[in-house]
């Protein structure tokens, strides 16, 4: 397991394409078989969806201490991993902005296997006011 | 100019899903990085969003639309070439059964082949729409 960044994670402080951090890991037999299970998809090729490349990317980096909601994800898929071969994952702040008073935080990552070939790439719209988002949710509340 | 024998409107095999606390812890026990989330811890899930459960990650439902766009255009097809955009529109939870269906939009002709584009929506067992978005995948 990888450790939390310990830097405040401050929203009007980011810059867009900022680098966000840049890790390796090895894909286990174990990992993939545990995807597909919580999936239901014996054949599910991409475990790496689980991993969550780009919110590992900004964690290693930065504690979030307000959190957020997923608002959506992009993601795009070139090759499946293989197990035992080390993934190489670089991620960025790919674009931040306001939208119905709401602070949005767009980040991405990238990964390659350690042969060189293009994995996937992985966009998350993360809502930075996940309170906003209860509310909506339970509007009794 | 590239053509497929996909058509328009065709829809593509819809996947329910059941989820699970189990499925749930399942999903973020893949995950490499040490951390409190609102999808493994119930105090954060409360304190960030006020729920009284923690909610699945939205990732989840894209590997579900994932297996519906792989069953159709293929996984030599798919897993290399195809896409999965999501706008999640409400949470999903233990006890929930997500139903993805789709239908096909958009052919066009590119580099490689034809670009297909599939509309999605996730629902709940309620019929309340989940999310919306749309895939992709290049159809030699």
């Amino acid at each position: 397991m990888l450790s939390q960044g310990t830097k405040i994670l401050k929203y009007d402080d980011l810059v867009i394409g900022e680098q966000l951090g840049s890790f390796e890991y090895v894909l286990t037999q174990e990992m993939l078989d545990d995807f597909r299970e919580a999936v239901e998809d014996p054949e599910a090729p991409f475990p790496t969806l689980a991993v969550k490349h780009d919110a590992s990317a900004l964690n290693m980096v930065y504690k979030d201490t307000t959190g957020g909601v997923n608002a959506g994800n992009e993601v795009e898929f070139f090759n499946p991993p293989i197990p035992g071969k080390k993934i190489t994952v670089s991620g960025r702040v790919a674009d931040k902005y306001v939208r119905r008073d709401k602070p949005y935080l767009v980040i991405e990552a990238t990964a390659t296997d350690e042969d060189g070939r293009l994995l996937e790439r992985l966009r998350t719209y993360q809502m930075k006011k996940p309170d906003e988002v209860g509310k909506k949710w339970h509007p009794q509340a | 100019m590239a053509s497929t024998s996909i058509e328009i409107d065709q829809e593509i095999p819809s996947v329910t899903k059941s989820i699970t606390k189990k499925s749930i812890d399942q999903f973020e026990g893949v995950g490499i990085l040490e951390r409190e989330n609102i999808h493994n811890s119930p105090e954060l899930a409360q304190r960030q969003l006020g729920t009284d459960y923690v909610l699945a990650s939205g990732r989840m439902s894209v590997t579900f639309a994932a297996e519906s766009l792989r069953k159709f255009f293929g996984p030599d097809v798919f897993n290399h070439s195809g896409t999965v955009n999501l706008k999640f529109l409400r949470p999903v939870k233990d006890g929930d059964s997500i139903t993805v269906t789709g239908k096909v939009v958009h052919q066009e002709p590119v580099e490689k082949g034809t670009l297909v584009s599939v509309d999605l929506v996730c629902e709940n067992q309620n019929q309340d729409t989940t999310a919306v978005g749309q895939g992709t995948a290049i159809v030699p």
